[in-house]
């Protein structure tokens, strides 16, 4: 049977000590996906992708990478950049990035002339011959991406690629991971920011306190929180509350002139089956006069804060 | 395996990259050279001549200081002598070393009736004699222009003329505000300002400094010592005089009282006149005294170890003897250097998690074993290149002038020291090396890694202060014990290895450091794999006997 999947993780569970870092978390990645691991600080998406590495055993469950038992056994056909950037201080540019490929069982003159035309192709090919230590921090941690995706490895993990980068080096990065696209490599990258996510998976995985919340497609994310409606008005919109299928609704403040009656903005929060046409009417039975009724798609962001906003801010004070 | 090359690779070429390596590449030889020329170079030019005044108010001994000092300067002359004709000797009278071979010596440049074993006498004798009629003779102008013609046959045309070494003495005249016959009290005071240094000295027209100052009381002969015992009874049965004034004598006055060579020539040449005197005076016959002082037994030093006719103990013994502490110090050096290089890369490739990058590529063991060889291979270049440069300063050195040179030399190049001292490098190295990846794995940061290094530096201390104790007794207690623990083996036995400790030694440490070896590195792998990766506080000693057994 061709295994279509670049990674199975089947019911994996890691713990230190008494903490749980991962819990019983399943997964798969069809080959060729973009797929982004997403979760607030100390969710386990570290842990998870040193476990896929090997780098860990897990406790318990069993991963599968590249149809393979052990990421070991197919490690020349993965690459992987850590969260925590770092290189050789002494070392060249070039040959870094040469001496990770060759470790990855690239030919050593190969693995040279791949380094500089990978420096050349995303803007450092003046650095080429500079010592990293000489490099700033986002050129640095741009060398060491092209370090572990030199030897165009099959299925590539990116923890946190993003971090570090100005917004035009975020544009680059973006645009590497789209490149690996096209040519059909897998990619997994771990971020905090939402919006590259958005942009560029196909799928995402959600996790909080090391359990998994959410896998799957972004449309089938944003379907996950309620609908939002925006209302406009002035007065108040109380009477809509009584309304079946309006899940909450706050006031969201707006900048606008000061005047006797000012226009006020609403967030409604409906359930899918809630139209617009009851709620129209709600509104004119109401004497509730509108000046602006909008639906809203619920950003990535929204529904991440959603989703473990309460684990994220315990997380962060653990 | 491949992998684990790669990793070598690199960390060769970058270890040899660094500047801490090739300043102690080339420092060696510096230091050795250096080490070499600078006694020699001392010796040369660092001893100024020596000014002295002498005052004789007694007027006996005056000719034999000056003699005293004289035959001192040409025996001076004579050595620079030496070595300006073994510089400029032609070709064909050389024997091997660079020496005189006097059989090649033609007859047209003997003296009818001289036999060529006459002549060779005759040159050795001015050249070695120290005899005082001989020196004496070459003192003077003409015995010493006599001896250069009749040396001169020996050396190339071509050769530029003999350079007179400076004078070790001189004898200066006394300041002219000073008068000879001043009591010896007024004389000293008047002398102190210039033997402080702070007045001058006329010497030869030009300012000079005076070195020291040489007084002879009027009565000198009246504080002769002479048999202790009969001194005694004399001043007990005559109860005369102050008997401090016994102890009065000859006065040497110098602030440098380290460079005793001019009182030591002055005190000889004046009381080997006085002794000559006593024999006339009790009417002993001076020539036989001599026959008498010349008389003595041979000795030798024997070693049992070495073969019948070779017991001989020489120079290449007793070099032999001590050269392997020079070896046990650049094994300290050399495995002290490379386990720094390798803690340093392995906290460097932790602190920067580098080796999150490595282990997804490469195992930890892989890892293990690429950093190790690769250190190894740095400091095996590093010995090499000393052991070169050491090989061929001395082989530069060796030659008449430097037999030691030679000696050490011979017993480089044999005696099994070399290959010895390459095992115990490796040996060494992979059990020190072991203990200094498992502190780097552990520790995140050089600070972190200095808790762990006291003791192991503390440990490390004891070989290089045992050292020096080991040669004098190489088979006693002290050596044997430390040759078995593992840690001391190759230092210790190193150190023995001259004096051919016995097979059970050398074989049984061998084994025991090579299982010991094999240990250290299991377990520190233990500790490796893990503590890569871990990153915050350095783990409890409980946590890493965990580690251990797990």
């Amino acid at each position: 049977m061709v295994n279509d999947y670049a990674l199975e993780l089947r019911n994996v569970t890691k713990r230190f000590g008494d903490f749980t870092a991962v819990d019983d978390v399943s997964l798969e990645i069809p080959k060729g996906a973009v797929y982004g691991f997403l979760g607030p600080n100390g969710a386990g998406k570290t842990t998870t992708i040193r476990m896929i590495l090997e780098i860990f055993k897990p406790d318990s469950g069993s991963i599968s990478v590249l149809g393979q038992p052990s990421a070991l056994l197919v490690r020349n056909r993965i690459g992987y950049l850590p969260e925590e950037k770092g290189l050789y201080k002494k070392m060249k540019a070039w040959s870094i990035i040469a001496y990770f490929a060759s470790l990855k069982g690239m030919n050593r003159k190969e693995a040279k002339k791949k380094a500089y035309s990978l420096l050349e192709r995303y803007g450092l090919a003046d650095f080429a011959d500079h010592k990293t230590e000489a490099l700033s921090k986002g050129m640095g941690q741009k060398v060491q991406v092209l370090a572990s995706i030199a030897h165009d490895p099959d299925f590539v993990i990116l923890d946190e690629p993003f971090s570090g980068l100005d917004p035009v080096n975020q544009q680059v990065m973006e645009e590497v991971i789209e490149d690996m696209r096209k040519r059909g490599q897998t990619v997994i990258f771990s971020t905090h920011v939402m919006s590259h996510a958005e942009r560029i998976c196909d799928r995402i995985l959600l996790i909080a306190k090391g359990k998994k919340i959410f896998d799957g497609s972004i449309p089938e994310a944003k379907r996950v929180i309620p609908k939002r409606w925006l209302l406009h008005t002035r007065g108040r919109i109380d009477a809509l509350g009584d309304l079946p299928g309006i899940r909450g609704m706050v006031e969201i403040p707006i900048k606008q002139k000061e005047s006797p009656e000012p226009i006020r903005a609403w967030q409604l929060r409906v359930s899918d089956d809630l139209n617009f046409q009851s709620v129209l009417q709600a509104c004119v039975q109401n004497g509730i006069v509108l000046e602006r009724f909008d639906q809203t798609e619920p950003s990535l962001h929204d529904v991440f804060v959603h989703m473990v906003g309460d684990e994220a801010k315990e997380a962060t004070f653990r | 395996m491949k992998y684990s090359l790669f990793v070598a690779m690199r960390e060769y070429a970058e270890n040899a990259k660094t500047k801490g390596f090739w300043v102690g590449l080339l420092l060696f030889p510096v230091i050795i050279a250096v080490a070499f020329q600078v006694p020699s170079y001392l010796e040369e030019k660092a001893t100024p001549t020596r000014n002295f005044v002498l005052v004789d108010q007694s007027g006996l001994y005056e000719e034999v200081v000056d003699k005293a000092v004289l035959r001192s300067n040409v025996r001076k002359k004579q050595e620079a002598f030496t070595k300006y004709m073994q510089k400029y000797m032609k070709e064909e009278f050389k024997a091997n070393q660079g020496e005189l071979d006097l059989e090649k010596i033609p007859a047209m440049n003997l003296a009818p009736g001289q036999s060529p074993q006459d002549l060779q006498k005759e040159i050795m004798d001015r050249l070695e004699s120290s005899s005082s009629a001989e020196l004496e003779l070459l003192g003077t102008e003409q015995g010493w222009a006599d001896f250069e013609q009749t040396t001169a046959f020996l050396m190339v045309e071509d050769r530029p003329p003999f350079e007179e070494p400076r004078v070790r003495f001189r004898r200066v005249d006394l300041p002219t505000d000073l008068s000879p016959e001043m009591a010896m009290d007024e004389l000293s005071e008047g002398l102190k300002p210039y033997l402080t240094g702070s007045r001058g000295i006329e010497v030869e027209g030009s300012q000079g400094e005076l070195f020291a100052a040489i007084l002879i009381p009027e009565d000198a002969e009246a504080h002769i010592l002479r048999d202790f015992m009969s001194q005694a009874q004399d001043q007990a049965t005559a109860n005369m005089g102050d008997p401090e004034e016994g102890h009065q004598g000859v006065q040497y006055w110098s602030v440098n009282l380290a460079d005793l060579d001019l009182r030591s020539v002055v005190e000889r040449g004046i009381n080997n006149r006085i002794r000559e005197q006593e024999y006339v005076a009790k009417a002993i016959d001076i020539q036989t005294v001599r026959q008498v002082e010349n008389t003595r037994i041979r000795f030798k030093s024997l070693n049992p170890k070495k073969a019948v006719g070779e017991e001989e103990v020489s120079l290449a013994d007793t070099i032999r003897q001590w050269a392997p502490v020079g070896f046990v110090y650049l094994l300290w050096i050399a495995i002290m250097t490379v386990v720094q290089m390798l803690l340093n890369n392995t906290i460097e490739e932790k602190s920067n998690r580098i080796i999150e990058v490595l282990l997804s590529s490469v195992t930890p063991w892989e890892l293990m074993v690429g950093k190790l060889i690769g250190i190894a291979a740095v400091g095996l270049t590093m010995l090499s290149a000393w052991i070169l440069s050491l090989v061929a300063l001395l082989a530069w050195k060796a030659g008449p002038e430097a037999t030691w040179a030679m000696e050490v030399f011979e017993v480089v190049q044999s005696g099994g020291l070399i290959p010895a001292f390459l095992i115990y490098f490796i040996l060494g190295y992979l059990t020190y090396a072991g203990i200094f990846l498992a502190i780097g794995s552990i520790c995140n940061t050089l600070k972190e890694a200095q808790n762990f290094m006291g003791p192991v530096m503390l440990i490390m201390m004891v070989p290089l202060i045992t050292m020096m104790f080991i040669p004098k007794d190489p088979n006693g207690t002290l050596a044997t014990v430390l040759s078995w623990i593992p840690l001391y083996t190759p230092f210790v036995m190193m150190n023995r290895a001259a004096a051919d400790p016995p097979m059970f030694d050398k074989v049984g440490t061998l084994i025991l450091m090579v299982v010991s070896c094999v240990v250290v590195m299991w377990l520190s792998a233990k500790i490796f794999r893990i503590g890569i990766l871990r990153t915050g506080q350095p783990p409890k000693l409980l946590e890493l006997f965990r580690w251990l057994k797990g």
